[in-house]
């Protein structure tokens, strides 16, 4: 799941600029150096340095940037090919229709609220949050899903709501083919 | 040469204008410590609190660390700066007395009305408490900011008008010809001047901006009928929100750029990169915001893609000259480590480590899945209790007492670095386990990192306390010192 590769990578890069910095400071006072020459070869090692970081920036935000969530960067699927379900927020609780559906299906959620903002959040069986977006009075967002794993979703509410923010959540079953 | 010099009468001297900052920031900061570890026992369920006042907790803590933050980073800033043009003492201690009315305004808003809408006030939310608060309570706290940011503004505004005075423009205060190679770095102001305008050009769009959603927003308490569109609410909240918390780090900063090389005894680099990545912050910190509405599918998909390119480009600046910077002049330098040199080295390190969740969670694809989970207040934790508060408490132990270094300073810096290194790792855990951010009633799989955390925070807590009481020990000795060139 993203959210695994996302803690793996962020936790190995971490502990590396830790590392970096500690490294720094614990021999801060061994064999002094004079300061001309360590900017130099500093700022040397720091063009590669951007190098690499460019090389990672680029890559990485045109890998990203292909895989928005957005309907309108999405390609366009037939009325048949998706199921259209209404998600209405309010203080407190979901009204999703329909609220079932089988693996195989593509859910597209019209997501809004009636009063303040709201987060619809998609969590799979294993309670993993596997889609989201805003529910927001005034406007209808859109959000398509694919289910691959038959069993009982939960939408839990996202965005802070008041006092009941934590008990406004709904059930979506998904059946075997 | 110590450019004392203030324009306006005041029966304060400008160091215990400084020292009143300070003292009050101290106190606040443990205070609203105290309210986050509060928060995370009653999630831990090591503490049975009614979901109705952990939400007005959450709210007051939230509002008390911005505030604080702001006040504590604009004592850094102005000690520093006034080294270089002259600043108004009465405008200084104007704002600290705006800051304590507008507090009083909002703790009052919390704990005696109940106003629990998040320290965010996302439009809607205040005028809709389901008979929880009145809107008189909701004012109260709209009230309260506003004054706060009237109290800033007229600082920032001050802080200009010293600038202008001496450097005749925005852009030579900044090093705009510097950044730019158009100029000798010679001639370039020094790092203190650069970041003061900085921040003083996006802080006063950012409080203008914050001003106005608010005005809006209490209009629209008393008045139903007059509501605005809640998207442009949104994009105006986040603007200033996203603003003012960055500005506190730009303005920390300068204790690292002034304090560190006291003790590598290597004055701090200003060239064209240097210049040229203060001038690029400027314009990232202003235009970043919308990665806060990735989620939010009504905006132009251009300034979402533009809120995720503009997070991975805003690490550039922090990792490549700031973290990089110092490193390379702590580097070899033969530093004899004492607590200041240490915490606000940590201060950068903070900044630094916090830069990769943040930009992950700027990614869009990964803040599909991570969005306003407990992810976001990991990453904003780094960059603030480990970053920000390291560098504004060096500042306070280095003005009070840098040339102590007793054992219980240690003591105090070594807690504080590990609890807080636990209490924001427990909140990335549990963002990675899809853990939702302000719940206040946690399922049972949750509470290990909840329990974590707590333990993570009052580790950090008992660590502030220390080194924070050490600083008061401090201040009337610091008092009496003369303003140091």
């Amino acid at each position: 799941m993203i959210q695994d590769v996302v803690w793996s990578v962020s936790i190995v890069l971490m502990g590396c600029f830790a590392a970096v910095f500690i490294w720094v400071a614990t021999g801060a006072n061994a064999a002094i150096a004079n300061y001309g020459p360590v900017i130099d070869s500093a700022y040397r090692f720091r063009t590669w340095l951007f190098g690499i970081a460019i090389t990672v920036l680029i890559g990485a935000n045109y890998k990203t940037l292909g895989e928005l969530p957005y309907i309108n960067t999405l390609p366009q699927l037939s009325a048949s090919a998706v199921q259209t379900s209404q998600a209405v927020a309010e203080q407190w609780s979901w009204s999703i229709t329909p609220d079932n559906f089988k693996v195989g299906q593509t859910a597209e959620f019209h997501v809004t609220s009636k009063d303040v903002n709201h987060g619809f959040a998609l969590y799979d069986p294993d309670f993993r949050i596997v889609a989201q977006t805003q529910a927001m009075p005034g406007y209808t967002n859109v959000l398509r899903y694919t289910f691959t794993k038959p069993g009982t979703y939960q939408v839990l509410c996202l965005e802070y709501c008041g006092v009941a923010h934590h008990e406004m959540k709904a059930e979506i079953k998904v059946a075997e083919h | 040469m110590t450019m004392a010099a203030t324009t306006g009468r005041s029966a304060i001297s400008p160091r215990a204008a400084e020292l009143a900052y300070l003292v009050v920031s101290g106190l606040v900061l443990l205070l609203m410590m105290l309210l986050g570890l509060t928060m995370r026992l009653a999630q831990a369920q090591w503490l049975d609190l009614q979901p109705d006042f952990f939400y007005m907790l959450m709210t007051m803590h939230g509002a008390g660390m911005v505030g604080i933050a702001g006040l504590s980073g604009t004592a850094v800033m102005w000690h520093f700066l006034r080294r270089h043009v002259p600043l108004s003492t009465a405008v200084f201690v104007t704002n600290l007395v705006f800051f304590l009315i507008g507090a009083v305004l909002i703790l009052g808003s919390g704990f005696i009305g109940g106003f629990a809408a998040g320290w965010t006030f996302l439009f809607p939310l205040p005028a809709y408490s389901q008979s929880l608060w009145s809107n008189n309570a909701a004012a109260s706290y709209m009230v309260g900011l506003l004054v706060i940011g009237v109290g800033f503004l007229l600082l920032y505004l001050d802080v200009a008008r010293g600038i202008l005075s001496v450097y005749g423009g925005l852009g030579a205060a900044l090093g705009v010809k510097q950044a730019f190679g158009l100029a000798p770095d010679t001639e370039g102001p020094p790092p203190a001047v650069t970041a003061s305008t900085m921040v003083l050009i996006v802080n006063i769009l950012g409080i203008v901006f914050g001003a106005a959603v608010l005005v809006l927003s209490l209009v629209n308490l008393y008045v139903p009928s007059f509501t605005f569109n809640a998207l442009v609410a949104k994009n105006m909240i986040y603007f200033f929100g996203h603003v003012f918390i960055n500005a506190t780090i730009y303005m920390s900063v300068i204790a690292v750029y002034e304090i560190l090389p006291l003790y590598t005894h290597r004055a701090w680099k200003t060239n064209a990169a240097f210049y040229f990545a203060w001038v690029l912050s400027t314009v990232l910190v202003l235009t970043v915001y919308t990665h806060h509405l990735l989620m939010d599918f009504a905006m132009p998909t251009w300034a979402l893609v533009a809120g995720q390119v503009i997070s991975w480009l805003s690490g550039l600046p922090v990792l490549l000259v700031t973290a990089f910077g110092t490193l390379t002049n702590v580097y070899r330098s033969g530093l004899k480590w004492n607590p200041a040199a240490a915490l606000v080295f940590v201060g950068v390190a903070g900044w630094a480590i916090g830069v990769i969740p943040a930009i992950a969670d700027g990614t869009i694809a990964i803040n599909s899945v991570m969005h306003n989970t407990q992810w976001v207040p990991g990453h904003f934790h780094t960059y603030l209790l480990l970053g920000m508060m390291a560098m504004m408490i060096g500042f306070m132990t280095y003005l009070t007492n840098a040339k102590l270094r007793r054992g219980f300073d240690w003591l105090g810096f070594w807690l504080y670095v590990v609890g807080g290194i636990v209490f924001v790792l427990a909140f990335l855990l549990a963002g990675g386990a899809s853990v939702p951010r302000r719940y206040a009633v946690h399922l049972a799989e949750w509470l290990p990192y909840d329990r974590m955390g707590s333990i993570g925070a009052a580790l950090a807590i008992v660590g502030v306390l220390i080194l924070v009481a050490r600083c008061f020990t401090g201040v009337r000795m610091a008092a009496r010192a003369e303003d140091s060139a």
